[in-house]
């Protein structure tokens, strides 16, 4: 940890305080994956406010959710958060099929969970290569992308798609698994599992890294739960509180969902949940494979209206993303469009809490804070 | 020291691996048949409905087509007339990749392909016309075997 020391002798330091300095960090900033920008207020060397300024990347998906029926709006829902793209999905769909009263076949609801917890994998596997990257580590993220290629594969097989899967349907999913996928995925699966445990090998232990990270940037448990807080980043502070386990959809009440915590709250706590987290969701993957594989024939999807009209009335649907809470509320009167979409994106009530969290930091410690947040910009903008 | 250490031996031991890179131009990928690359047109099955058009949710196909009139095909019978298609174009600039369009065909016009190397140097060129679109359609793989689920 740093330690603050006040030089002031023959500097005359006393007598030319007072003066703070104004820093813009962004909005093209490499650290801040996008276009977030930080407007910081030092004193000295010392972080005394933060204010994050947001809206650069806003594209108003919510106000296009309004003009697109259900089926289009899977295309931009997939968008606001990149790295999350098939749990998006589901969270929209999840509501329309609550709304519509459409039932999706058991198959489609087990290959859901396989392909959102793979998805839950490739998303922390990029925070874990590109975290380290921001702290002088530039090893990781080659061995966390050979990672990702080899989920990414079998996601492609299945939907053609590496970032923008397309895949969930109201009522089910767009196509069948192709033959022998399912082998494919449990082989990738215990590929990654190895290959994590080499990336969790190089940087976990590293002292600089610990120096760089513990104690850094402590988010206590009550301002977690105060600022809306959720996923890893609310886990690591010790506010033990996951979707897929306290409050389950698709089937996640019949299997195990390991919930990872830490106490400490700092970066390295949010940090090595998301490593361990990594491990969990893969465990899931290959518990969802298996069930699927025992499963007996049957559709993947069921037969929709051509014209798709979610009757009046709202819900309100929310997902475990990997990120955190992604919620969809669905106010309907009727149409073929909803009449509203709110969307509460985990990034956005993440990114809240940075001022406390920076506020009494040093300048040199901001980025590993930051980084720690694990944040996608689109999803704050929305 | 210990986790430096560590770390630096993954180091050492990828290092007497086998690199997993491949030299992309000159060893093509292997994509599998569902991948989204671009978008085919059989231009005989069209029937310039706009379905596909309208369902699109940024508007990047464009067709044009105009009625044509068959001469009755018996003595006394009834003359039919049946669209022709003048144009069919996707501006691939603006197409989000969803698939929607081949999904919302009822007459299978359209097919996905993975070929991925049309990159260009004017926007403009990335709209495809129907002779391109067409051209597409001798890269479009067969669909992969499905695993309808444990039979029984």
């Amino acid at each position: 940890m740093s330690t603050e020391r006040t030089v002031a002798i023959g500097s005359g330091a006393t007598h030319l305080g007072g003066e703070d300095m104004v820093l813009n960090i962004g909005p093209q900033h490499p650290a801040t994956h996008g276009v977030l920008r930080l407007r910081i207020t030092l004193d000295g060397e010392q972080i005394s406010e933060v204010e994050p300024i947001i809206g650069y990347m806003h594209r108003g998906a919510e106000k296009l959710f309004e003009v697109r029926d259900y089926r289009q709006i899977i295309v931009l829902a997939n968008r606001h958060d990149w790295l999350s793209a098939f749990a998006n999905e589901l969270g929209v769909v999840l509501a329309v099929e609550r709304m519509t009263g459409i039932e999706p076949p058991v198959r489609a609801v087990w290959a859901r969970m396989l392909l959102a917890e793979l998805n839950r994998v490739l998303n922390h596997l990029m925070f874990l290569g590109s975290y380290p990257i921001e702290l002088g580590a530039i090893t990781p993220i080659f061995y966390a992308f050979r990672e990702r290629e080899t989920l990414q594969a079998v996601m492609e097989e299945v939907s053609g798609g590496r970032m923008h899967y397309m895949f969930n349907r109201v009522g089910g999913l767009k196509e069948d698994l192709p033959l022998g996928w399912l082998d494919r995925v449990r082989r990738a699966v215990e590929d990654v599992r190895k290959g994590t445990r080499e990336t969790e090998k190089l940087i976990r232990d590293n002292e600089i890294f610990h120096a760089r990270t513990r104690g850094i940037g402590v988010l206590s448990r009550e301002n977690a739960a105060a600022y809306g807080v959720s996923g890893p980043i609310a886990r690591a502070s010790g506010l033990d509180f996951d979707l897929r386990r306290d409050e389950p959809y698709l089937a996640y009440d019949q299997v195990d969902v390991p919930v990872v915590t830490r106490t400490e709250g700092d970066c390295f706590a949010r940090f090595e949940c998301l490593v361990d987290q990594v491990y969990a969701s893969l465990d899931l993957a290959a518990v969802c494979a298996d069930r699927l594989a025992a499963l007996p024939a049957g559709p993947i999807n069921v037969r929709t209206p051509k014209i798709l009209k979610a009757p009046a009335g709202h819900t309100y649907a929310w997902t475990e993303n990997p990120l955190g809470i992604n919620g969809y509320y669905l106010v309907s009167r009727g149409e073929r469009t909803p009449w509203r979409m709110k969307l509460r994106s985990a990034s956005f009530n993440n990114v809240q809490v940075i001022p406390e969290l920076m506020r009494g930091a040093l300048l040199a410690d901001m980025i590993a804070i930051l980084g720690s947040m694990f944040f996608v910009v689109g999803d704050i903008d929305k | 020291m210990k986790g430096l250490l560590k770390g630096l031996a993954v180091t050492l031991r990828t290092m007497t691996r086998r690199s997993v890179t491949r030299q992309y131009p000159e060893v093509q990928p292997d994509l599998p048949p569902r991948s989204r690359g671009v978008i085919g047109l059989l231009a005989e099955n069209c029937t310039s409905c706009m379905l596909c058009a309208r369902e699109c949710p940024d508007w990047c196909i464009y067709i044009e087509s105009h009625k044509e009139t068959l001469p009755a095909a018996v003595e006394g019978g009834r003359e039919r007339s049946r669209n022709v298609l003048d144009r069919f174009a996707i501006d691939f600039s603006l197409c989000m990749y969803c698939g929607i369009c081949i999904e919302a065909c009822p007459f299978d016009a359209l097919f996905w392909s993975p070929e991925f190397e049309y990159a260009e140097h004017r926007i403009g060129s990335l709209t495809h016309e129907m002779d391109l679109l067409g051209e597409w359609m001798k890269t479009v793989p067969p669909p992969p075997e499905i695993d309808p689920g444990k039979p029984g």
